[in-house]
């Protein structure tokens, strides 16, 4: 394999990884520092891409054109009409499903778009960490010797952490949601994940680990560890 | 290739649409998946009003063509297939004739206020700044989970050429943020 065609691959798709690709890496250091500096830049764009654009700045000149050239769309008559009626259903169907089970798929998508999350095996320095709980209105008792992943994310519509943790049951992800309220204790299993979602503080806790096992005695952990401070602070 | 077949994250919700007989959950599935579909479209029209209404006609006609969707796991997908294809027939419909952005952006406010981190900042204003043939496929691949193939076939190209733009675009990407551009690859081949 080329260095160009070894280029082509990891610039299209930075997480590919062919024994063809993996072998000519193993001779090319220029090429190695290419995929981590990709790997890097890739984790940013995503992390960009999961907070939507700012419209004023970046779409008004397309916005006004369209809105200029736009003839009344009568669709958005029917397009209210059907509103209405997905409302009424929305209503209904909040009756029906419980809203820890919408957090809990939320928390699994977040984390499966970010597997890398999960092979971190440096620890974090406390300034990472502290980066990603800035704001979040958490301070944490947990040395940092034990955390492996450190982000701010965006989920569901605020920046909240993301973690890494370290324990004897392997890396347990945890995602300090402070403005996502559950009344009580909410387990889940899928895609061989297991989770468990804890109510505290203000908000909750969200907890997942590869594989099957108990996560109650880490999350009991994660509730000590975690101080909630006042709003605004 | 990520989502290819997508499952519902939570065992404890049913897979299986239960057709015409329970529309609140169908649209209680289209509901969760809202945020996305808006996230996905603002990206790609670059404007949050219009990404809205793109949205809204979208899950129109998903609703209307509801009987195609057979598993849950598959909506996240097919609803943003569906996205795209509202907003590049909203495009054409138009008949946008765009003035370059650089025009806009300079004139208005700056959002640095509301971005905390700086290469952030850079890199989104990098992304916004792409042309759609790159951001296109780059938001597919990242936002959507689609693998090449997959694009490949929604905007009807060569998988070659989409790798080809894949590559480009996160070659100016690098650029912006301060590394080092890789030679660029040959043409795109075959449409």
């Amino acid at each position: 394999m080329r260095c160009e065609d070894a280029r082509l691959q990891i610039g299209a798709e930075p997480g590919s990884a062919t024994p063809t690709l993996e072998e000519h890496l193993q001779s090319c250091a220029a090429c190695r520092q290419f995929r981590e500096e990709m790997h890097t830049l890739d984790v940013n764009i995503r992390r960009v891409l999961e907070r939507p654009p700012e419209s004023a700045a970046a779409g008004a000149a397309e916005a006004v054109r369209v809105r200029r050239l736009a003839q009344p769309p009568a669709w958005r008559q029917w397009a209210l009409a059907a509103s209405v009626t997905l409302a009424t259903f929305a209503v209904l169907a909040l009756w029906l499903l419980r809203p820890s089970e919408t957090l809990a798929r939320d928390v699994v998508a977040h984390v499966r778009d970010e597997p890398e999350s999960w092979l971190a095996a440096q620890h974090v320095d406390a300034t990472s960490i502290a980066a990603a709980l800035r704001g979040a209105g958490v301070e944490l008792n947990v040395t940092s010797d034990k955390i492996t992943y450190a982000h701010s994310c965006w989920f569901r519509g605020h920046y909240v952490p993301h973690l890494v943790v370290q324990t004897t049951q392997g890396p347990v992800t945890v995602l300090i949601l402070r403005h996502e309220a559950v009344s009580r204790r909410h387990e889940f299993h899928e895609a061989g994940m297991t989770g468990v979602i804890v109510p505290d503080g203000t908000g909750s806790l969200a907890l997942l680990a590869r594989g099957a096992g108990n996560l109650d005695d880490i999350a009991g952990q994660m509730q000590h560890d975690v101080h909630w401070l006042p709003q605004g602070s | 290739m990520r989502n290819s077949q997508p499952e519902s994250p939570v065992s404890s919700i049913s897979t299986r649409l239960p057709g015409a007989h329970a529309p609140a959950q169908l649209t209680q599935l289209f509901e969760s998946l809202r945020p996305d579909l808006v996230r996905f479209a603002h990206w790609l029209a670059r404007d949050r009003a219009i990404a809205e209404d793109i949205v809204q006609e979208s899950l129109l006609r998903a609703w209307r063509s509801r009987d195609a969707l057979k598993e849950a796991g598959a909506a996240r997908a097919w609803l943003l297939t569906i996205v795209r294809r509202e907003h590049a027939r909203l495009y054409e419909r138009k008949r946008l004739e765009l003035v370059p952005l650089e025009d806009v952006v300079e004139t208005q406010a700056s959002p640095r206020l509301t971005e905390p981190d700086g290469d952030l900042f850079t890199l989104r204003h990098a992304i916004m700044r792409l042309p759609i043939e790159y951001r296109e496929p780059l938001v597919l691949q990242i936002l959507g989970g689609f693998s090449t193939e997959e694009i490949a076939r929604e905007l009807t190209l060569s998988p070659t050429a989409v790798l080809t733009r894949l590559f480009r675009a996160r070659n100016k990407l690098r650029v912006i943020c301060g590394m080092a551009a890789a030679p660029d690859v040959d043409g795109e081949g075959a449409a």
